[in-house]
């Protein structure tokens, strides 16, 4: 789900108008005495309300990228994923998803340790030691599934988010899809302590990359034919969920 | 004294008992309602509309929409006319439930877990896990004690809460095409949503 929301689909910056608008707004009318009945009994719904920070500054150029993943995603990704979907059973797809989740442990484990979440890295340490030997290479989530070590997922955009640095600019990135600068870099950062970046090179290293996102769109349940189809402004609605998706993901 | 201790605790356990009785917890509420959505959805003698039909009825009991499109439209809900509440209720009302109902449909052999929930005065967050055969998806359910039963006022999937999102785009839309163009503009995706029928994914 997590490299879904990345594939398909920023806060010490400035924010645009409009939202420190209505947050300024939102407090005038709390404090306002001349509220109605039911406006008083409601207002208590609003008082865990978070107003979203939105940056967007290249959203023209943004909005060109979202059209040209959009299109990668409907004439390419998606139709290799379904012929793939259709010959290899499920077992073995969640088995190819453990395989390459086992290999960017690395990034887990380092990244949790950067942050002093110390209980989390060895987690992943030892989630690590057992898939790769019982669970033969990390074809299967035996930590998971047998001593109920969960995977918990931490990467070098959370590691600088933990530390203060901003979000930066909203970015689509070709292929990658939604980030941000903060998390561009990360994923940079990330894609070296990646295993897998040691054990391929050159096109089969981009190959593996590939047949990952492949892999993991083939056990996804539409979830951006859904986004297209519910909301008003698909851009709008897959930036927003991002940045929120990116923040709780800092926080925690 | 110690002689009547063991009828004591009885009779402490007893009182929490009718409390119990009395009020409904939050997570119990929000499991009546997923419950009978999977019942539904595992009903092979409803046909896809009457299914979907009976789906919107028991979502419609547990989500206060009212109260979803305050929130969703926060400083625009002050600006609006009555009307315009109305209008916008029913609107956002029919756009949730359609999400959420074809959202459901692809998730029907998961199964859903109650891992807690924190309950604040009025206020409670029911957290629930989606366990699907690849992964594990958090979703909370924001509730509030409304005439004696629990209402859904927000929805948080994997830390992205609908209502958020929905008032940032929404936002957008009125400032560029003001609220009739919102209202114009989430018409015209209903009109949409009815022309294409159930799809088989």
């Amino acid at each position: 789900m997590r490299k879904l929301l990345l594939l398909l689909l920023v806060l010490t910056f400035p924010v645009s108008g409009w939202a420190q608008d209505s947050a300024g707004e939102e407090d005038n009318a709390s404090q306002s005495q001349e509220m109605t009945a039911t406006e008083q009994e409601d207002a208590f719904l609003f008082e865990d309300e978070e107003i979203l920070e939105v940056w967007d500054p290249i959203e023209p150029v943004n909005r060109v990228f979202f059209w040209v993943n959009d299109k990668l995603y409907f004439y390419l990704l998606k139709p290799v994923a379904r012929g793939y979907r259709w010959a290899v059973p499920e077992p073995w797809r969640v088995s190819v998803k453990n395989f390459f989740s086992n290999l960017a442990a690395p990034v887990r484990i380092i990244n949790s340790g950067l942050q002093g979440k110390f209980g989390d890295a060895g987690n992943e340490i030892t989630r690590f030691a057992v898939n790769t030997t019982i669970g033969i290479g990390g074809f299967f989530d035996t930590a998971k599934d047998h001593f109920d070590l969960r995977i918990k997922d931490e990467d070098t955009g959370q590691t600088l988010g933990h530390y203060g640095v901003g979000p930066g600019p909203y970015l689509v990135l070709p292929i990658l899809g939604p980030s941000n600068l903060r998390d561009g870099i990360g994923m940079f950062a990330d894609s070296r302590m990646n295993l897998l970046y040691y054990i391929s090179e050159g096109w089969t290293y981009y190959g593996l990359r590939a047949y990952d996102k492949v892999n993991d769109l083939s056990l996804d349940k539409d979830t951006y034919e859904g986004i297209k189809k519910d909301a008003l402004d698909p851009y709008l609605f897959v930036r927003d969920a991002f940045i929120q998706y990116r923040q709780n993901k800092v926080e925690n | 004294m110690l002689k009547n201790l063991p009828g004591f605790l009885i009779l402490v356990a007893m009182l929490f008992a009718t409390n119990a009785i009395a009020e409904s917890t939050p997570t119990d509420d929000v499991r009546t309602s997923v419950d009978a959505v999977i019942a539904l959805l595992k009903d092979d003698t409803l046909d896809t509309e009457s299914r979907r039909d009976r789906m919107r009825e028991v979502i419609d009991k547990r989500f206060d929409f009212r109260a979803m499109s305050q929130r969703t439209l926060a400083t625009n809900w002050k600006k609006a006319s009555d009307a315009e509440k109305q209008k916008f209720t029913e609107l956002f009302a029919e756009l949730i439930q359609n999400s959420y109902v074809s959202k459901i449909e692809s998730y029907t052999n998961e199964s859903v877990k109650y891992p807690g929930e924190k309950k604040n005065g009025k206020k409670a967050v029911v957290d629930t896990l989606i366990i699907t055969s690849s992964a594990e998806i958090p979703v909370n359910y924001k509730v509030y004690l409304k005439d004696g039963s629990w209402q859904v006022y927000d929805v948080i999937i994997e830390g992205v809460s609908l209502i958020s999102n929905y008032r940032s785009s929404y936002q957008e839309i009125v400032m560029k095409d003001g609220f009739d163009g919102l209202l114009a503009k989430m018409e015209e995706k209903i009109r949409e949503l009815k022309s294409v029928p159930a799809e088989a994914s």
